[in-house]
């Protein structure tokens, strides 16, 4: 039942956009979407997006690789250090870039920019994914007669698609979903539109339209992804023991190549890091600490109350999945699903409408905020408190009956220990996510809510960099946390 | 401890029976194997006893409490079985002193209660105790799993295929010392297994299962030696099957004229020998048969044969000496002991 | 079984005093829907606090979103004021009915061409629009005579707007007003292949500062704001006033109105007043905004343009048809 609701809730939004355009009219959305403009959006968003994507999985191949499977010095660090643009919110990296280089704009400039955002989306599955890869698999292809570069195009990327295409999809999803680096980039796409609509119109016909076309965009990719995976089982097929793999010698590409990972570090790090340094301590702006604090407690807050929300209506769901399979409850999993591929401003317009005409006792509250918190990050946590589930499988429950505990004391004193870790880091997931969140935040926090986010926004919006920076500071220091689970697990999906 | 009763229990999952009506008693202070190939329902009934599933209609006693009966059925908590489930299931987050005080009440779970002398009974060093189970082998998280069943003094425990994960020398180091505390204990227990040596091996009485139903129960050597019928005879044991005809106290079949142990039945037949009954004989005497293919397995050895001229093929289980015969040499089979014979099915 | 009800009874009181403490909507306080710079807003609410002892909340927003929003809100609306930077959102609010008419002595202390007919809302600061220009690129023979002229195939590429700001479209209203829907159509066919489009006035001015582009269409305060600070964003740009009744000398009026929804009328009204009475003017003018003081009494602040020397067209400031304009330029592809 809680279950149930927690799907209708992940699938209020795409409802919304149905409903959208129902009630606009055929003829005035015809109007709407075939328009001059829509195609250009179009044309942005896709050579955006292909551009990004086509950039991102080839760095992020590479340094993979790199990492996993060549005698790199200091591969360790490096690993990190190519996971660690995760921990700057993309917006805050394009304010750096912009606030630096005021010519880092147009389509150069948010290729640019995203692709050192977005690259360790790839960067990391893959990684993993080599990790997994038996290089026995390689060897046999080796003895089978097949040359190295034969080998990887032949036996190896066959074997990373899953890991590659799943990265990829976030690539493309997040770059959907960006506003706040495109608005920046002055680069405008279906979502910085959207707001544009928004502005212009509140949630006026033209902004539900465009949103119905990113919205269509965004499942496009999400049934290409999966028709892309095929179905070919890519794990090891035998039992026992993978080897560790035998690393290639650089030799003397080494040189070149320790150059070339050191430059995207310095573009991808270094870059956002002095910018932001700078304008904390250069900028003649006066920081109003008092602004500052009262801000982020906050953004601390509404992250708080968003990770436990999220992980409480995941663990039903996440629950009915493991110990209960079958058609409705993976049925119910899957919806939720669908936060990972609306944009922000997608839910947000949704829940405005939505308030507005029909829970006006909500409109305006918090409560609408965490709803729209949870709809794009319940992927998250059901991802984490399933596996978490995993963990503690129902026979220990059995076993703890037997021994005389209750359900609920079973409850407590097995299953909770166990999945405790799993619900940790899914909370992590999604607070650093509410944190950092720009887009539903802007359109949806009550009367006299500032974060973080939105005080950054307002801030960089009107150019003023200095005062921007220490909201953008602490949004990149609470996310290295988050950033650093990330390199321990892996993303996943 | 008490005797385990079950009276005509019945289970299905949706419209798939499990269970049609079984009944079972297991005395007081005994082992009771329950064996059969998997999916034969005799996990569903362990969770049945255990309280974790509930059946359709049947009752179950602990001596003289009706733990399930008139569809009332007393919640798994409050029955006081130790359960056993495979591959330990030890609760990974807790050592193995706290794992073996999970079901005690709080003061002794303080105290740590007869840890080290659960330790000592299932035979494990007292020096694992602050160890986690992912520290443990397979063997000792077993060992640890008994112990925290046995630590609230249970009226009846339940083992569910609790070596099948181990390997095969370990498995039947851990089956005794389960075996010798559960003596030591005068445990009432049931042990659920689809592997025959172990339940002929450790078990007071085995009771069969196939396809829902209980076939036989009874000790081990009557099941070995007198299985009810064909399929009881192939599940306990290698077995040779050959036709034949009944005469009396005897029955004809290719490898001669055998004494049959029992059965009134006449006419053709299946005749059922043990690999071991068969004897090689290179004096000339017995069967001739053609030696196939020989395993060497140390301590004994089988040997497939083909009996002269075309068939049928036989097994033979011989002690592992050192000049055994080479495929293609030719030997005489005789059959030492009595046979026995089942009517034709089908 | 205790334990977990009292973890229960934990979330619950969090999820609870966040939901109804922070909607902030209740108590005495005003709610504020502010479309104006917030610096600007947040100081001139001081004074009216100090003065009455009213509270007031502000939620931020555009002139668009905020006005559409009261719409949509309709009689649940949590506003009770709600102030803009241009007056075509006002317009657009009155249209639907959703204004409570200002008091006539808040309407005597503003001249009547900032002030609809109607009577209500009222207008208590103005903005002129300006051409920015690179002063290093552009000597002032070479400036468009008029804004209409921005259109012209010579500056393609050249210029930049701020398309999707309110203040924008308050232009593009004027030039509506001033040249009819065939030309403004012209017009901003014309915008669209020369103007870069940038998101906001600053970074227009931005822009043309640092040579990207040549000159810029903004409202006058954001260069004046630039240069009473360090003048890092516009060392080498000067303005352009208009003049003559060009629609590029356009005066845009901010508003103010009472939400005909509020609950707190009296209050509301009170805030309207004083926004536009001698000490919310003196706020205004002191401050660093430097939008122009309209009341009758207010002291005009002497580093900028007099007002009374801009020659704006003779526009009925009720008459900017904001919808109407927003249509046109998404027409145009401009948003």
């Amino acid at each position: 039942m809680f279950a149930t609701g927690v799907a209708l809730l992940a699938l209020l939004p795409l409802g919304f956009v149905v409903w959208a355009t129902i009630s606009t009219g055929w003829a005035e959305a015809e109007k709407l979407i075939f328009r001059p403009r829509t195609g250009e959006l179009l044309w942005n968003t896709v050579r955006l997006t292909a551009g990004a994507v086509a950039l991102c999985a080839v760095i992020g191949t590479a340094t993979a690789w790199l990492v996993e499977r060549s005698n790199l010095p200091v591969r360790k660090a490096f690993h990190v250090l190519l996971t660690a643009p995760l921990a700057i919110p993309a917006f805050v990296n394009s304010y750096a870039w912009v606030s630096l280089l005021p010519s880092a704009t147009g389509y150069g400039g948010a290729l640019l920019i995203v692709t050192l955002s977005y690259f360790p989306f790839v960067h990391l599955p893959v990684a993993a994914a080599f990790q997994g890869l038996d290089p026995a698999l390689e060897e046999t292809a080796h003895a089978l007669g097949l040359s190295r570069w034969r080998t990887f195009t032949r036996v190896v990327l066959p074997q990373l698609r899953p890991a590659l295409l799943g990265g990829a999809l976030l690539v493309a999803l997040h770059l959907l979903a960006e506003f706040g680096a495109l608005q920046m980039l002055r680069f405008p796409t279906f979502t910085t539109a959207i707001y544009d609509q928004y502005q212009s119109t509140y949630n006026g016909p033209a902004a539900n339209m465009l949103a119905v076309v990113l919205v269509l965009c965004c499942l496009l990719l999400l049934v290409g992804e999966l028709k892309g995976r095929g179905r070919a089982r890519l794990s090891r097929v035998g039992t026992g023991v993978a080897r560790p793999a035998t690393r290639a010698r650089l030799g003397r590409a080494a040189i070149p190549v320790l150059t070339a990972l050191c430059v995207l570090v310095a573009l991808s790090l270094a870059v956002p890091l002095a910018s932001l340094t700078y304008w904390l301590s250069g900028s003649s702006a006066e920081f109003d600490a008092e602004m500052i604090a009262a801000t982020a407690t906050t953004s601390l807050a509404l992250g708080a109350l968003g990770a436990v929300c999220t992980v409480g209506l995941a663990i039903p769901v996440a629950w009915l999945v493991v110990r209960h399979r079958n058609a409705l409850s993976t049925f119910l999993e899957r919806s939720t699903y669908f936060g990972n591929a609306l944009p922000g401003i997608v839910v947000a317009l949704a829940l405005v409408t939505i308030g507005i005409q029909v829970v006006p006792g909500l409109y305006q509250t918090t409560v609408m905020l965490l709803a729209a918190y949870a709809i794009l990050f319940l992927p998250r946590a059901v991802v984490n408190v399933r596996s978490a589930l995993a963990q503690a499988p129902p026979v220990l429950d059995d076993v703890a009956h037997s021994l005389g505990s209750g359900r609920l004391a079973a409850f407590r004193r097995v299953t909770l220990p166990l999945i405790a870790p799993g619900l940790g880091a899914g909370a992590a997931l999604v607070f650093i996510a509410v944190v950092t969140e720009l887009t539903a935040t802007l359109l949806l926090a009550p009367i006299g809510t500032t974060t973080l986010a939105t005080q950054f926004w307002s801030h960089s919006d009107s150019a003023a960099y200095g005062a921007a920076a220490p909201y953008a500071a602490l949004m990149v220091l609470l996310s290295v946390p988050a950033t650093y689970l990330l390199t321990r697990e892996g993303i996943r999906r | 401890m008490t005797a385990l009763t079950i009276r005509g229990v019945t289970k299905s999952f949706g419209a798939t029976p499990v269970l049609g009506g079984i009944d079972l008693h297991v005395p007081a202070e005994s082992l009771t194997a329950v064996l059969g190939p998997s999916g034969c329902g005799k996990t569903t009934l362990l969770r049945l006893i255990a309280g974790f599933d509930d059946p359709d209609a049947g009752v179950i006693a602990f001596g003289d409490e009706t733990v399930f009966g008139d569809g009332r059925s007393t919640p798994p908590q409050r029955r006081h079985v130790g359960y056993v489930p495979q591959e330990g299931a030890l609760f990974p987050h807790l050592t193995v002193t706290a794992n073996i005080t999970f079901g005690l009440p709080r003061k002794a779970r303080v105290a740590k209660h007869r840890v080290p002398e659960l330790l000592e009974l299932v035979g494990l060093d007292v020096r694992v105790a602050d160890r986690y189970p992912h520290q443990l082998s397979g063997g000792q998280q077993q060992r640890v799993a008994l112990a925290r069943a046995l630590a609230p003094e249970p009226s009846v425990v339940l083992l569910d295929e609790p070596f099948s994960s181990l390997d095969a020398g370990l498995r039947e180091a851990t089956g005794r010392a389960v075996v010798s505390a559960l003596r030591a204990t005068n445990a009432t227990a049931v042990l659920v297994t689809h592997d025959q040596a172990e339940a002929l091996s450790l078990a007071d009485q085995v009771a069969v299962m196939r396809a829902g139903r209980l076939v036989q129960l009874a000790e081990p050597p009557v099941v070995y030696g007198s299985p009810l019928d064909v399929g009881v005879a192939r599940f306990v044991g290698d077995a040779v099957l050959l036709a034949g005809q009944v005469r009396g106290a005897h029955v004809d079949c290719p490898l001669g004229t055998i004494a049959l142990r029992a059965g009134n039945i006449d006419g053709a037949a299946e005749v059922l020998i043990r690999p071991e009954q068969i004897l090689l004989r290179g004096d000339g005497s017995g069967v001739p048969a053609r030696v196939e293919e020989v395993s060497f397995y140390g301590h004994d050895a089988a040997v497939r044969l083909t009996l002269l001229p075309d068939g049928p093929r036989v097994v033979a289980r011989i002690t592992g000496e050192r000049d055994l015969p080479a495929p293609g040499q030719q030997v005489g089979l005789v059959v030492t002991g009595d046979a026995l014979a089942y009517p034709l099915s089908g | 079984m205790r334990w977990s009800m009292r973890v229960t009874a934990a979330v619950s009181a969090v999820v609870l005093a966040a939901g109804c403490g922070n909607g902030a909507s209740g108590g005495d306080a005003l709610t504020l829907y502010n479309a104006q710079h917030e610096d600007l807003m947040k100081a001139m609410v001081e004074g009216f606090t100090k003065e009455t002892g009213i509270k007031v909340n502000l939620r931020s927003g555009k002139d668009f979103e905020l006005a559409n929003q009261i719409v949509q809100e309709g009689d649940a609306s949590p506003a009770d004021v709600f102030v803009t930077e241009n007056s075509p959102a006002m317009s657009l609010v009155d249209a639907k009915g959703r204004f409570a008419k200002v008091d006539d002595a808040t309407l005597a202390q503003v001249p009547g061409q900032y002030s609809p007919s109607s009577g209500n809302w009222v207008g208590f600061a103005a903005r002129s629009t300006v051409f920015a220009y690179n002063s290093k690129q552009l000597t002032a023979e070479q400036l468009p005579k008029s804004i209409v002229d921005v259109a012209q195939p010579q500056w393609q590429g050249k210029i930049g707007v701020a398309a999707a700001g309110a203040d924008f479209q308050a232009i593009v209203s004027a030039v509506l007003e001033v040249t009819g829907e065939d030309a403004t159509k012209q017009w901003l066919a014309g915008l669209k292949r020369n103007a870069k489009i940038y998101p906001g006035n600053i970074a227009v001015m931005k822009a043309v500062n640092s040579g990207e582009i040549q000159g810029g269409v903004i409202y006058h305060y954001y260069w004046y704001k630039d240069r009473a600070e360090a003048s890092a964003n516009s060392k080498d740009t000067e303005l352009k006033f208009f003049t003559d009744g060009d629609p590029g000398a356009f005066v845009s009026v901010s508003g103010a109105g009472v939400v005909k929804a509020s609950k707190k009328q009296a209050d509301a009204q009170k805030l309207v007043k004083y926004l536009t009475s001698k000490g919310g003017q003196q706020i205004l003018s002191d401050s660093k905004a430097l939008e122009y003081a309209i009341a009758k009494d207010a002291t005009p602040n002497s580093k900028l343009k007099p007002l009374n020397e801009l020659k704006p067209p003779p526009i009925d400031v009720a008459k900017l048809n904001g919808p109407k304009v927003v249509e046109l330029m998404q027409q145009a592809g401009l948003i």
